[in-house]
């Protein structure tokens, strides 16, 4: 049996998981969403990865990105090494894909940010 | 020049918010920031988990901000960055603000109303009575999570965090994930201040353990850290003699609190609660000061910054009512709301001005301790508004609760009760 | 062995331990041995000191303890090589520094060295800041002479270098209305050592001016003379125009050793190369004994002295207008004052300091009973204070020798140099009086080796780093629109602007990690302590001064901020990953 807090919501249901004749019994979710992570998080748990990309741009060195849904939890660092080869050189606004399915995990790592309005300089009076 | 109605000390999403607000509604309206970008800290929060209710998406705090600020380019509402405000005082319009940018030098404006969302600092090691040398490499998590994310550079090796609050835990996994070591988080109090999920997600999944109980009581190494002293604490945080033992590391974060920017509100004499240690306000966010109003993080503390920007629209809203019933001058009517402090760490409002038009009041509040199975009840003059039952009340979670007390005309106290 | 030795040894052994012997060497008595405790060390160095030895040597050892060694600098090149001087300081406080300055005034070469990597590290920069008014010391010492007379300088001295300088007057305060009576004996010793102006003032007075003070207190004396200022903005003050008159500086530069031939220093070896100076001061603070002893001359030895202060949130700064003490001064071991509260320069109030003996020269740790000890004595005297409001806490060492007085004469066995030793409080006060006799000597000692002569164009006048938040909105806006970096404010809790930042990069000791940016201009030591403008800070000096963010220091090499950049290098996974 194993206790696990959801990541689904902010309410941060404590679940109780079990495999109890090649089911899985979950207690503890006040969705079913919670109920989902829980069989998930036991059988291929899975993340978003938020991070950062360098750029060549100096006033921004960094673009924060993410995946645009979640990838294998085991697969974190090698995303991180796929994020990390990044060095963008070209402006981009918030959704835009930097790298298309990593990993091939079906995930495209997406810029969270305008690079594009940063590099404006724009005075709103 | 004619005064703006409103203006707003801030564009961070408390700020971007009310702006956005008193804008749409016709205020004359000027955000001022100073730096030279918008959205406040959530430039450096390029996590996700914002925005759920705002927007029902898991957004990262870049794109959340991002969303405020199209909105504010589309509106065209008018903001100064890179400015900063040097002075606030009382004058016959309402409120004079001196200002300061390389463009304009110092310059004056006026305003009706002014609406503070300066957000909030961290807590600094001194003043959580961290002994030893002062070595390089000693950082708030916040401060460690503008090198990483804004500028890219790490600002150790291996380090300790102290304080399980959410932003340590967030840079134990950031910096994790950009190759650091985290050798261990230690929190004074027997139960983490973050969110449940923060655990899970930041320290389970990359094996970082928490220490619970314990805290650092000297750091040590001349220019750089090389060491701490951690000592385990007794059930009022205080340090057991005998229990130091030596960790090597290379840097210390410390995530051991916020405390909401006030300076401003205390330049003008306006009153501070302590429990919150953001101004007193009544439930249109208008703090003991007429004309001044209070949103986000300087108000209270937010876990959420959907409540954030909410609260934000709620100052907005009313700073613009203040200024167009500036001439009737209905004088404000305020009547305490009253709760027990060994319960609730505080509860937002603290007043209600029973005169207001507006009746409809939010309430944010925490509990003081972790408590099962507890019962909220709002009431005043023995009439019951409110009544919930909650399965868990977590300080770290706030709640929020509203109340509609719009044929209430005759108050004099409202009771936040738990039981 | 004198009578004299004798009976301090027999003394010794017997109130401390059989473990100690002495000896006499030239006009000092020398300890040796081996006892328990540092206390011990202390106490036998005490013991020993009689007006017929010029100092106590102490070198006696404690059982099982390391004393460190001098903390050297991590650079080592060949830029002093066989550099000719006239005269070199070495030390880079308030007295190097103010040596520095008078000496400038003449036509000489001139070079000043200190081991750290800014100026005013040591007890310069840990200080109160406080201008004593010399009412403290004992009459007829060298203390009592310099401070009355340093003291006085400072209205001069601070204009022409424009160091902000406040006479606040410093209070001594009653507790109970008998203190009174020591009145008369305080004004007999005002008058013995030269300090002016000294009265009493009743409970009515004493609350007019400090209207926040304890309800108990009685009465105080008041010493007008008595002021405050920045210690380390003078220290560099004093140091800039020494480099705008010509003096060198060189920093991250440590005294290894030293080269005699019939009674003269020939040559000095630094991490930098060895040096040829004509003339040497020893300003070298709680290792002057070591330099001196270099020279085969140390006649003392300096026992530090640690103390820590508090700095209470300028929030609170209303609370106090000058300089309160408590009356320790009746305690009659002049070694250390009682320590009080004192509004700083700045605005801040400093609470403390204390003050304990111990072995090491170099430890500015704080220590949490110490720091409560002294907010709980201090604290009090104005109720309305409290350990909440302290934003800051530090320590520093006093370099004190067994006699409790300064050092300050040339060497009587080496020719060419001068000890400048000892000096601790009231050592500020008493800089610009000590660095005038000093340069007299030097002078003497140089104008018999070679021809020399005053500058003719030696300029006293130095300006400082612009102050553009207490300005009048007009003069700060002419600077912002002759330079828009003035009106970019990078620290936001003490509002200091890019511009300001620049020009302590850029100034005539330019300040090249961020604690000499925050010495010289405040960035970093408002209410969040740099939480914010710390990385600001490190940009400027990255984008001014051609550094990398990897070089960038806290206080030096060694001290830098972060490890590096983030994704240059692979990541090993952790915990529930796969690692590639």
């Amino acid at each position: 049996m194993k206790e696990l807090t959801c990541i689904v919501c902010p309410t941060g249901c404590l679940l109780k998981v079990e495999k109890i004749s090649d089911e899985w019994i979950v207690e503890g979710a006040l969705c079913p969403k919670g109920k989902e992570f829980a069989i998930n998080e036991m059988t291929s748990a899975k993340r978003s990865v938020s991070s950062t990309v360098k750029t060549t741009f100096k006033n921004t060195p960094r673009l924060p990105v993410k995946t645009d849904r979640e990838i294998p939890r085991k697969l974190i660092f090698s995303l991180m090494e796929k994020i990390n080869e990044v060095v963008l050189d070209y402006p981009v606004s918030t959704g835009e894909v930097i790298l298309e399915n990593v990993l091939d995990t079906g995930a495209n790592i997406i810029a969270t940010a305008d690079l594009k309005n940063k590099l404006q300089e724009k005075t709103y009076e | 020049m004619n005064p703006y109605d409103v203006v707003i000390l801030g564009a961070g999403p408390a700020g971007l918010a009310a702006g956005l607000q008193a804008h749409k509604s016709g205020a004359k309206t000027l955000i001022i920031e100073r730096e030279d970008k918008l959205g406040g800290i959530l430039k450096q929060c390029i996590h996700d988990g914002f925005g759920l209710k705002k927007f029902n998406e898991k957004l990262t705090g870049p794109e959340y901000a991002g969303r405020y600020i199209k909105m504010i380019e589309d509106e065209n509402v008018p903001i100064i960055t890179s400015t900063f405000v040097t002075d606030v005082s009382k004058d016959q319009d309402g409120f004079k603000l001196s200002l300061v940018n390389s463009k304009k030098g110092v310059y004056e404006i006026h305003a009706k109303s002014l609406i503070l969302a300066n957000g909030c600092r961290e807590r600094t090691p001194k003043q959580i009575f961290i002994h030893g040398s002062r070595p390089a490499g000693v950082y708030t998590a916040g401060t460690a999570q503008y090198f990483v994310n804004i500028l890219g550079y790490l600002p150790c090796k291996k380090c300790v965090i102290l304080g399980s609050g959410d932003i340590g835990l967030i840079m134990a996994r950031r910096l994790t994930l950009e190759g650091a070591e985290i050798e261990g988080v230690y929190e004074a109090k027997a139960t983490p201040s973050g969110l449940s999920r923060n655990i899970s997600q930041c320290l389970e999944d990359y094996d970082i353990p928490i220490h619970l109980s314990h805290t650092i009581t000297k750091i040590i190494g001349a220019d750089r850290v090389e060491a701490v002293e951690i000592s385990k604490v007794d059930d009022r945080m205080i340090p057991i003699i005998g229990t130091e033992t030596i960790v090597e590391c290379d840097g210390v974060i410390l995530s051991v609190g916020l405390i909401p920017e006030n300076e401003i509100a205390e330049s003008l004499d306006i009153k501070l609660d302590m429990a919150t240690k953001g101004p007193f306000v009544d439930q249109n966010l208008m703090t003991l000061e007429d004309g001044v109003f209070s949103c986000g993080n300087a108000l209270h503390v937010n876990d959420l910054v959907d409540y954030v920007s909410e609260s934000g629209e709620y100052a907005g809203e009313n700073a613009l009512n203040y200024v167009k019933n500036i001439e009737s001058k209905k004088e404000r009517k305020l009547i305490p709301i009253n709760y027990e402090k060994e319960k609730f760490l505080y509860v937002v409002p603290q007043f209600i001005d029973i005169n207001s038009d507006n009746k409809r009041i939010t309430f944010y509040l925490r509990s003081r301790e972790v408590r099962n199975n507890v019962r909220i009840q709002i009431m005043g003059n023995s009439e019951i508004f409110f009544d919930k039952k909650y399965r868990f009340l977590k300080p770290p979670e706030m709640e929020r609760i509203e109340i509609d007390l719009t044929d209430i005309n005759h108050l004099d106290a409202i009771e936040v009760i738990m039981k | 062995m004198s009578n004299l030795s004798d009976k301090i040894q027999r003394k010794l052994n017997r109130k401390i331990s059989r473990n100690i012997t002495c000896r006499e060497w030239r006009c000092s008595i020398i300890l040796e041995g081996k006892v328990d405790t540092w206390e011990d060390v202390y106490l036998a160095g005490k013991l020993a000191v009689n007006d017929k030895y010029k100092g106590v040597v102490n070198k006696i050892e404690v059982e099982g303890l390391d004393v460190p060694k001098i903390k050297k600098p991590l650079l080592e090149d060949k830029y002093l090589l066989d550099k000719e001087i006239d005269v070199l300081i070495i030390g880079g406080g308030v007295i190097g520094s103010s040596i520095a300055r008078e000496l400038s005034k003449w036509d000489i070469s001139v070079l000043l060295v200190d081991k750290e990597d800014d100026l005013a590290m040591h007890a310069s920069s840990r200080n109160d800041g406080m201008i004593h008014p010399g009412l403290a010391p004992k009459p007829g010492t060298k203390k009592a002479y310099y401070n009355v007379k340093g003291n006085e300088m400072y209205t001069k001295i601070t204009e022409e270098l424009d160091v902000s300088f406040k006479r606040t007057g410093s209070r001594i305060v009653f507790y109970n209305k008998y203190m009174r009576l020591i009145t008369p004996l305080i004004k007999a010793r005002a008058r013995h050592n030269g300090v002016k102006g000294i009265r009493y003032l009743n409970v009515d007075e004493i609350r007019k001016e400090e209207p926040n003070i304890s309800k108990n207190i009685t009465g105080a004396i008041l010493m007008p003379s008595a002021g405050i200022l920045s210690p380390y903005k003078m220290t560099i003050a004093f140091a800039e125009n020494a480099v705008m008159n010509g003096v060198e500086i060189s920093l991250n530069t440590i005294v290894s050793a030293m080269e005699k031939k019939e009674d003269k220093i020939i040559s000095v070896s630094t991490n930098r190369g060895k040096i040829y100076p004509r003339v040497v001061i020893n300003a070298a603070g709680a290792f002057s004994d070591e330099i001196a002893a270099m020279a085969d001359d140390q006649f003392f030895t300096i026992h530090p002295r640690k103390g820590e202060a508090i700095l209470l949130d300028k929030k609170k700064g209303n609370l106090v207008n000058s300089i309160l003490s408590n009356p320790a001064l009746f305690k009659i071991k002049n070694t250390s004052k009682g320590g009080g509260l004192v509004k700083t320069i700045e605005g801040n109030i400093l609470v403390g300091p204390n003050a304990y003996e111990q072995p090491y020269k170099e430890d500015f740790t704080t220590n949490k009973n110490s720091i409560d000890e002294v907010l709980k004595k201090h604290l009090t005297l104005v109720p309305k204070l409290s350990s909440m409001d302290a934003i800051t806490y530090f320590a520093g060492i006093r370099a004190a020798t067994y006699e409790e007085d300064f050092i300050v004469e040339k060497s009587e066995h080496v020719k060419n140099l001068v000890h400048v030793a000892g000096i601790q409080s009231p050592g500020l006060a008493s800089a610009p009086a000590i660095a005038v006799d000093v340069e007299k000597m030097a002078i003497e000692i140089l104008s018999e080796i070679k021809n020399i002569k005053k500058k003719s164009n030696w300029n006293p006048i130095r300006k400082g780093i612009p102050k553009l938040n207490l300005m009048e909105y007009e003069k700060r806006n002419e600077l912002i629109k002759g330079r828009p970096d003035y009106g970019e404010i990078v620290c936001r809790c003490e509002e200091v602007s890019k511009g300001e930042i620049i020009d302590a990069i850029n100034s005539l000791v330019p300040a090249t990690s961020i604690d000499a940016i925050k010495r010289r201009t405040r960035a970093g030591m408002g209410r969040c302590q740099s939480g914010f403008c710390m990385p600001l800070v490190a940009k400027i000096l990255e984008e001014e001064s051609g550094m990398n963010m990897e070089n960038v220091t806290k206080k030096g090499i060694g001290s830098e901020i972060i490890v590096d950049e983030t994704k240059k290098h692979r990541i090993e996974g952790r915990g529930k990953h796969e690692s590639l």
